[in-house]
């Protein structure tokens, strides 16, 4: 079942452009000097119930402002969106109703007041039962071992401790959509780890439909099994996360342990050697030639072990955007979005 | 409305559990805002030590002053303590963004607005307010019945929602220029026409200004309808003594109206700040 759909989603921005100098400020009080931004240029998506979506791109790709069209906090100048059978930017309260926010570098609960004093205000708003709200609140703070905080100051909270309790208020009145913009920005591993995992435990219980953005891969290699990536405003790949990796990587990292006193640089005729700490040796190769270099490496070296590995996904996700980035019109059309949708759930 | 009634409540609480946590902060804006108000009573007692009444034969001697001043004292004081922290909030969360975080509530987001956060710490001008009300009335010996107590307290609800609407109309622009910091000086300005009896305004520079600001911008009517009710039925009416009261009505009803036109557009206009 489709709960989320957009067509031709577009948001411009008019920005005054700003001329450098003193001179150029006090002609700028007279007259100014405008350009539009395109920050979203036509995404068309359909997302199921229960999928776990990461929204994939570079700084001022148009992630955060997707999510802000599709929870309604800003209008779009052109295209479509219905989000559970409503439209986002009328603000229907029976929409606002069934989805919740989550921005990782703001905080909506009060911060001088025990989060306790928030939970409560977001009982009266959403007009949650008090058998519900205490089942969920206590439920969602205990896997996320946060009670013990309820009581105190949110201003007195660790970074970690203080988005646990934001995503806690979030979640409080059950939401079937959630979408959280970088939930894990700035956290330590602990606390990255701990919510991965309890957006994983509470996704698999509620089967909510998430979109997340985030920079992490390691949040969405964990979390998601489908991955949008956007560059430019447009949707450029939407995939499986391996998808990714098949459609993009144009090498892999051959890893080679010698046995033998041979230098490595003669591996460099197989490919680029990427690093050397003998006798371990790793060489970037082309997919077409990875079995023709594995034979002349074993023919011609004392092998001890070798292994073939994508590279790293970071890798792969900065050549994705620097591709799209250099052609981004290729797709405007939707004609070059790369579809791997036979790899998603 | 019920379900709104309680978040304004719960709000109210969450403000004053929040307000006794910074309890010496509490007591300095307290004590000084009542100096402030001290320091009025006294410069108008200094004032009336000179002449008996605000201009010849406008009945606006001291103690009718003092109505009119504690009138407009309790309405600022409520407007203070309810309205202007949540205007100086909403400047702010437009322009940080977390308005966002509003918009997305199941509840009509100027509510949310405009009841959030509450100031406490001026509600003492409030009590002072009421108490210089109450003295001014027994030294003119007028016992208001009823009928006058509950007028008095119509319009200056009234009052409260014009100088609401005309905060909130101000702090709306802030979504189109983006920084509004001089939104408490323009407020101020606006106001200070309406913090004397309408009688002054008189001569060829008074009179437009007296138009202006009971025609166009209503800060005229804010203070002088409710004070004026409640002391004026000492002296002859006339016809256009009792329109006033009528008029103050319908630019109630104009003012929320034009508040909400002008923030309904503002939230469309709002393009949440980059994250």
């Amino acid at each position: 079942m489709i709960v989320l759909e957009t067509k031709g989603l577009t948001k411009h921005y008019r920005v005054y452009q700003k001329q450098e100098g003193l001179w150029a400020s006090l002609r700028g009080l007279m007259r100014r000097e405008y350009r539009t931004i395109e920050a979203v240029r036509g995404i068309d998506l359909q997302v199921e119930r229960g999928e776990f979506v990461a929204f994939l791109g570079p700084n001022g790709a148009g992630k955060t402002t997707t999510l802000k069209l599709l929870s309604g906090i800003i209008t779009p100048t052109a295209g479509t969106a219905r989000v559970l059978g409503h439209i986002p930017w009328k603000r229907e309260n029976a929409y606002r109703r069934r989805f919740a926010l989550v921005m990782g570098q703001k905080h909506q609960l009060w911060w001088d007041l025990p989060a306790a004093d928030s939970f409560r205000l977001h009982q009266q708003i959403y007009g949650i039962e008090r058998r519900q709200f205490e089942q969920t609140r206590d439920e969602l703070t205990t896997i996320l071992g946060v009670r013990h905080l309820l009581d105190r100051p949110v201003r007195e909270l660790s970074l970690g401790e203080r988005m646990k309790l934001e995503l806690v208020a979030a979640l409080l009145h059950r939401p079937e959509v959630l979408f959280l913009d970088e939930p894990t920005i700035g956290l330590d591993v602990v606390a990255q780890y701990s919510i991965q995992q309890f957006l994983k435990q509470y996704q698999q219980k509620y089967h909510t439909t998430i979109l997340l953005t985030s920079h992490y891969m390691k949040d969405v290699a964990a979390l998601c099994r489908r991955v949008i990536v956007i560059v430019a405003g447009q949707v450029v790949y939407d995939g499986s996360l391996s998808g990714i990796m098949h459609r993009f990587s144009r090498d892999k990292i051959v890893t080679v342990v010698l046995s033998d006193g041979r230098p490595a640089g003669e591996l460099a005729r197989f490919g680029e050697v990427v690093s050397t700490e003998w006798p371990r040796v790793k060489i970037r190769v082309p997919r077409p030639q990875v079995t023709e270099a594995i034979a002349g490496i074993l023919h011609s070296h004392a092998v001890q072990d070798l292994s073939v590995e994508d590279p790293p996904l970071e890798e792969v996700i900065v050549e994705v955007f620097s591709h799209a980035e250099l052609s981004p019109r290729q797709s405007s059309t939707g004609a070059g979005v790369a579809k791997g949708r036979e790899n998603s759930p | 409305m019920g379900r709104a009634f309680r978040v304004i409540l719960t709000c109210a609480r969450n403000s004053l559990v929040r307000e006794l946590m910074f309890r010496t902060n509490f007591i300095i804006v307290t004590a000084a805002s009542l100096l402030w108000v001290c320091a009025n009573i006294a410069f108008y007692l200094l004032v009336f030590q000179y002449t008996p009444s605000i201009g010849a034969g406008t009945g606006w001697g001291r103690s009718q002053f003092f109505v009119f001043f504690a009138t407009g004292l309790i309405i600022n004081s409520i407007v203070h303590s309810v309205f202007m922290p949540n205007a100086d909030l909403f400047s702010e969360r437009v322009r940080t963004g977390v308005l966002d975080f509003l918009l997305v509530k199941p509840l009509d987001c100027q509510v949310l607005v405009s009841f959030e956060r509450l100031d406490l710490s001026t509600g003492g001008n409030l009590v002072v307010g009421v108490a210089l009300l109450i003295f001014s009335l027994i030294e003119l010996g007028w016992v208001p019945g009823v009928i006058p107590i509950a007028l008095y307290v119509i319009y200056v609800v009234c009052g409260v929602a014009i100088l609401y609407s005309l905060m909130f109309s101000l702090a709306a622009t802030t979504v189109w220029l983006g920084r509004n910091q001089t939104l408490y000086d323009f407020w101020f300005y606006l106001t200070i026409f309406g913090r004397y009896p309408m009688e002054i305004y008189r001569g060829p520079l008074g009179l437009p200004l007296r138009i202006v600001f009971t025609f166009v911008i209503p800060v005229l009517i804010v203070v002088n309808v409710p004070a004026r009710l409640l002391i004026r039925p000492l002296y002859p009416q006339t016809l256009p003594e009792w329109g006033l009261p009528l008029f103050a009505l319908a630019a109630t009803a104009g003012s929320l109206w034009c508040c909400r036109r002008i923030f309904q557009a503002a939230i469309e206009s709002y393009r949440s700040a980059s994250s």
